[in-house]
């Protein structure tokens, strides 16, 4: 068979598809359906991971986050005074401490509400930040009770309009009291444990203590292990450590949480693994049952062209012209329910864009759906394809 | 001496069913000769069917030889065959058998698209000589019966095959249509020279035909009363 052959073969196909114009659409609607599936399964799948990362990625996975939990009953002994004690534990790199709550920052005109957070002097280094402008405070700072403010990117934004205002020296009004700016953080999302530090202002751990937040601020701290191999037993000491200082006996509930940062973003990417697996699997389904619609209602088609399969072998078609000519009919049922599909799940994908759902297109998603639409659509169009090349011409020609 | 075109030697089919057998022809010889326009008659039961099978190259026979032109048909395989048919014959059904979603002019042409080369120029010459100059667009359902009748028969000469096998092909059709069917299938002969076989329950179609060829109970008779 030459090129020219197949490709009149093709058109012979496609115009019986043209014939039946509506059915044809309807049989090839599951491989529609099927292919966008996979597409924005894919799509989510991947923002999903990606946010997931973005919250994470100030994390070190040698990092201990200790909070309070939420309890019903006696408040959590879990204080500043903590900190010293577990700074002894060896395998202790850093313990900065945050002391958390919203308030309202005013700046001129300008009022908003976001988080104070009360830290020490080493949150700058353990938590990365970069500065537009200014810098953190220092040690003296928090043993002065210096009141001083580092903005966020997104607090910087919503007093100034800018991300990068010229504002070092000015004054902030973070609750009641008037603060010193000497810094601006450079924009970087993600959070670092409690804290996410576009959304907040920082000061000195006392500072924030004594005029902002008071009893009412809530207390967790970061402990980073000196590394991945110290971790579990870091937590263990961690555990014995707070158990004593607060009092509690061995029987009794702890008043604080350890959190292992590194398991807890290997769950969380599983987790979103699971969920992308879980919803591929439904595209496949999809498409599988999209298969199985092809393959139907060739059968059908097969049926109803019996005779005329019979005329094409009595004029002298060969058994592979003809099914050659039933799989280009697969083929192009399966070709344009792909293109169709991959056109709905583009519009889909500026659709969830626009409500601002965590979508990312993953190029790799476009082979991977053509390729199972075509093990698919080419897998279910082949039986109906052969049974119309193996009929016999007489037993065809007789069919009515 | 005139060619041969059709030879049986022996031909024999019969079919088994739960290990009986049963015997449908039962040894036809004879030969058609270029040219000859033979008419091949006989009662429902007669193996006429089976007989127009095997010499259509749809079938094979149990035993006995068929030959095409000095070529052996009956040992051939199924794509083989398929070529026979496609360039040897001419297929003339009683209906019509077009292929509905194809125009005129694709119907006429398909065969030659099955033989590897496509030939629009001559389908529309054929078109034109059975009379359908300006339907080469139209497709089966838009056509009466004796014109489809005549797609058939330009579809049949596309190849321009050895030998026109011709199934009943006024059986569907009005007595006056079918009049001018039959005498379109004999200027085939006239003046094209053509070789046909034609299948008729018709006494008066087959006296305008070159000889007749009576099938009873599976045998040639002589006998022209059925």
């Amino acid at each position: 068979m030459t090129v020219k052959f197949l490709f009149q073969l093709f058109i012979l196909s496609w115009q019986s598809l043209r014939a039946n114009l509506f059915r044809s659409f309807l049989t090839t609607l599951g491989i529609i359906i099927g292919t966008t599936t996979i597409i924005i399964v894919v799509a989510l799948g991947e923002g999903a991971k990606r946010d997931i990362e973005a919250q994470y990625s100030n994390m070190s996975v040698t990092t201990i986050l200790v909070n309070a939990p939420a309890t019903d009953g006696s408040p959590s002994k879990l204080s500043i005074d903590d900190i010293p004690l577990v700074k002894e534990i060896p395998t202790v790199a850093e313990a900065v401490p945050m002391l958390t709550g919203k308030v309202n920052i005013a700046a001129g005109d300008n009022t908003t509400n976001f988080s104070v957070v009360g830290t020490y002097a080493d949150f700058a280094e353990v938590a990365n930040l970069e500065f537009v402008s200014g810098a953190f405070f220092t040690q003296e700072d928090e043993d002065n009770h210096n009141k001083q403010a580092i903005l966020g990117a997104t607090v910087a934004e919503e007093l100034y309009g800018s991300k990068t205002p010229d504002v070092i020296g000015e004054t902030v009004i973070l609750g009641k009291r008037e603060f010193e700016i000497i810094g601006i953080a450079k924009y970087r999302g993600g959070a670092f444990g409690p804290v996410t530090i576009d959304e907040s202002v920082f000061t000195p751990y006392s500072s924030a203590y004594r005029y902002v937040l008071g009893k009412n601020g809530k207390f967790s701290f970061n402990v980073n292990a000196s590394s991945v191999e110290t971790l579990p037993a870091t937590m263990d000491a961690l555990a014995v450590v707070l158990r004593e200082a607060h009092n509690i006996g061995p029987s009794d509930t702890e008043d604080f949480r350890l959190r292992d940062m590194g398991a807890t973003v290997a769950s969380a990417q599983s987790s979103s693994a699971t969920m992308a697996f879980l919803l591929g699997s439904v595209g496949f389904i999809v498409l599988l049952v999209g298969g199985i619609g092809i393959m139907n209602i060739m059968y059908v088609t097969v049926s109803e062209r019996t005779k005329e399969i019979g005329v094409r072998k009595a004029i002298g078609a060969k058994d592979v012209y003809i099914l050659t000519q039933f799989l280009f009919e697969a083929f192009i049922l399966t070709a344009v329910g792909f293109v169709l599909g991959t056109i709905i799940a583009v519009g889909f994908y500026y659709l969830l864009l626009s409500f601002d759902l965590k979508i990312v297109f993953v190029w790799w998603s476009l082979p991977l759906s053509f390729v199972i639409t075509f093990a698919v659509g080419m897998f279910f169009g082949y039986a109906p394809a052969k049974q119309a090349a193996s009929l016999n011409p007489i037993d065809a020609l007789r069919y009515e | 001496m005139a060619t041969k075109i059709i030879s049986l030697e022996d031909v024999k089919k019969s079919y088994f069913i739960k290990s009986e057998e049963f015997s449908i022809l039962k040894g036809i010889n004879f030969d058609i000769e270029k040219g000859e326009f033979v008419s091949l008659m006989g009662p429902s039961g007669s193996g006429k069917s089976t007989l127009l099978n095997i010499i259509g190259a749809l079938d094979k026979p149990t035993s006995g030889k068929y030959f095409i032109q000095e070529k052996l048909v009956s040992t051939l395989v199924s794509d083989q065959l398929a070529d026979i048919r496609n360039r040897y014959i001419g297929f003339i059904f009683q209906n019509f058998n077009l292929i509905p979603t194809l125009s005129a002019l694709d119907n006429v042409a398909l065969p030659s698209f099955y033989a590897g080369k496509l030939v629009y120029e001559r389908a529309k010459e054929l078109l034109n000589m059975v009379g359908l100059s300006g339907r080469f667009n139209n497709r089966p359902n838009e056509l009466s019966g004796g014109q489809r009748q005549r797609v058939a028969i330009a579809r049949a000469l596309i190849n321009d095959p050895e030998f026109i096998l011709a199934d009943e092909p006024t059986g569907n059709l009005d007595s006056k249509t079918g009049r001018e069917i039959i005498d379109l299938i004999s200027s085939l002969k006239n003046k094209h020279g053509k070789t046909i076989l034609m299948v008729t329950h018709d006494q008066n179609l087959s006296k305008i035909t070159d000889r007749v060829i009576y099938l009873k109970d599976g045998r040639i008779t002589n006998k022209k009363s059925l």
